[in-house]
């Protein structure tokens, strides 16, 4: 396959975290340069007409190549492995791509929205209700996606039960545990090869020692920990989380091996 | 060795035997009954990954001893792995596509149609088992995310309005499979892909599950889809490994639906 588009890219992303950290990271591990759209998520930004025109969903990322919208950050990152030269970002053997994309999903679908939804409860939500009520409201009603508006009430609102966080906590340790055990096998997430999978992994757990230190810590998980720092202390890690602008990319600080050096 | 565990040919079961007729395969066949517990038997195979897969229940494909599970990266791998026609386009957007799309209907219709087929056909099938046993099998079922998957359909825990939004839910992804056929025969670009495989399996049901959202008049196009994959030898020949009249009444639980909303 003729890896070469004479075309350029443009990311809509909000900070390097979670799904908009997922192609970032990828376009710089292959060394690809790209027009960064920052979208503001607080701000809502991405419901926006501006950005509606790009991605009528208003989800974030997008990536726009030539004329190519791409909208969902996991198979984009194959995209950006399948369509661009650099280091291969998946391994050869078909055992090792169908683990790593195993593993992807099950970050995507059963870690994430756990993981998330703490998160929400105590960053997005609070950080979002500083402004008017009113205007929070409108701003939901622009959201195209049903299941997306669902998600923004409950967060803006506070409405998750103690039910629902207590369950999300479960599934987290639970997640967290089931990675720990992978890791004790296994140098990364698809074997002996750096892969999306940890790429994807890593934008989900970066700050899990921050957001869970009783479970995930040097004790508790130590491969978990090493494989988060390992990933770290590469370069394209450093240079994409250096574009985050709030205190929550700035979490990653936490696994620097020497802090204060 | 190739070796698939599957049961009646239906839904995710459906998926990885068409694929095998695609490539003409050579594959042993184990075949289980997963609607009477079958997989829960000791001696069934097991790993890690199995036992934590987002589709809870569904085939398993054994090659040379490794366990591969998650039908839509099952799809891959047997792409991947084995000689005959890629299932995977070789351009890296139309890749894209089918990955997109597998992702969007694994979770959209991975999570509603199997509930609906459940309500339908397993709840009464397990009522008519021997209670003792189910009780057993589904107490020692891991984990519990599984395990009340199951117990919800021997409770008869779901409402009839419960079902009538389930049901309501199958509007938008139906909506979008009409539209995108509208652009060309096939979902992710000029040739028949794993995509299309990943939407026959769910879609194909639906004409029973849901008629009023499904059918000729709503849906022409998907009408016609349907038709014209049937159509296909592979269709046919993993059909044919049916052991009961109608495999199409065979269900079990799914994908979780989303916790967020």
């Amino acid at each position: 396959m003729q890896p070469t588009h004479p075309m350029s890219v443009t990311l809509y992303h909000w900070e390097p975290n979670a799904n908009s950290g997922k192609p970032m990271l990828a376009l710089a591990e292959k060394g690809v340069p790209y027009e960064s759209r920052y979208l503001d998520l607080l701000q809502f930004d991405q419901h926006k007409p501006a950005y509606l025109a790009v991605n009528p969903d208003g989800t974030i990322p997008a990536m726009v190549h030539g004329s190519r919208v791409l909208t969902e950050s996991t198979p984009m990152m194959e995209y950006i492995d399948d369509a661009f030269p650099g280091p291969a970002l998946k391994p050869r053997d078909p055992v090792a791509r169908w683990r790593m994309r195993w593993w992807m999903r099950f970050f995507d679908s059963y870690f994430a929205p756990s993981l998330s939804m703490i998160g929400w409860s105590i960053f997005v939500g609070p950080a979002a209700r500083q402004r008017p009520a009113e205007e929070l409201a409108a701003a939901i009603d622009r959201i195209p996606l049903e299941s997306r508006r669902v998600a923004w009430r409950k967060a803006l609102f506070n409405q998750f039960t103690p039910e629902e966080l207590a369950e999300s906590r479960r599934r987290v340790l639970f997640a967290t545990l089931a990675l720990e055990k992978h890791l004790s096998g296994s140098t990364w997430i698809a074997g002996d090869t750096y892969s999306l999978g940890d790429i994807n992994g890593f934008n989900l757990g970066y700050a899990l020692p921050l957001s869970i230190p009783e479970q995930c810590n040097d004790i508790k998980t130590p491969y978990i920990m090493e494989w988060l720092r390992r990933i770290y202390e590469r370069p394209a890690a450093r240079e994409t989380w250096a574009k985050g602008r709030t205190q929550l990319s700035s979490r990653i600080k936490l696994l620097e091996r020497n802090p204060g050096a | 060795m190739l070796e698939l565990y599957t049961s009646e040919p239906n839904t995710f079961f459906l998926k990885p035997l068409i694929a095998l007729a695609e490539k003409k395969a050579r594959v042993e066949i184990r075949y289980f009954d997963a609607t009477s517990l079958d997989q829960f038997a000791a001696g069934f195979p097991a790993d890690l990954e199995s036992s934590l897969q987002l589709e809870r229940e569904g085939p398993l494909l054994i090659h040379d001893g490794t366990v591969i599970c998650s039908t839509s990266f099952m799809l891959e791998y047997i792409s991947e792995s084995l000689d005959g026609p890629s299932l995977i386009p070789a351009d890296p957007y139309e890749a894209y596509k089918t990955r997109a799309w597998a992702q969007y209907l694994g979770l959209q219709l991975g999570s509603i149609v199997p509930v609906l087929g459940c309500a339908k056909y397993l709840a009464p099938h397990l009522a008519s088992l021997d209670q003792e046993f189910v009780d057993r099998r589904i107490a020692a079922i891991e984990p519990i995310e599984r395990r009340a998957s199951w117990q919800a359909l021997r409770d008869g825990t779901y409402s009839a309005a419960y079902l009538a939004g389930v049901n309501q839910s199958l509007v938008t992804p139906i909506a979008r499979i009409e539209k995108a056929l509208g652009e060309g025969p096939w979902l992710a670009g000029p040739a028949f892909s794993a995509a299309d495989i990943d939407a026959y399996a769910m879609v194909c049901v639906l004409p029973d599950l849901a008629p009023a959202i499904v059918n000729a008049q709503s849906t022409p196009r998907i009408v016609d889809y349907l038709e014209r994959i049937a159509a296909r030898e592979s269709v046919r020949e993993a059909l044919a490994n049916a052991k009961t009249r109608h495999p199409q009444h065979q269900f079990v639980p799914g994908i979780e639906a989303s916790r967020w909303g």
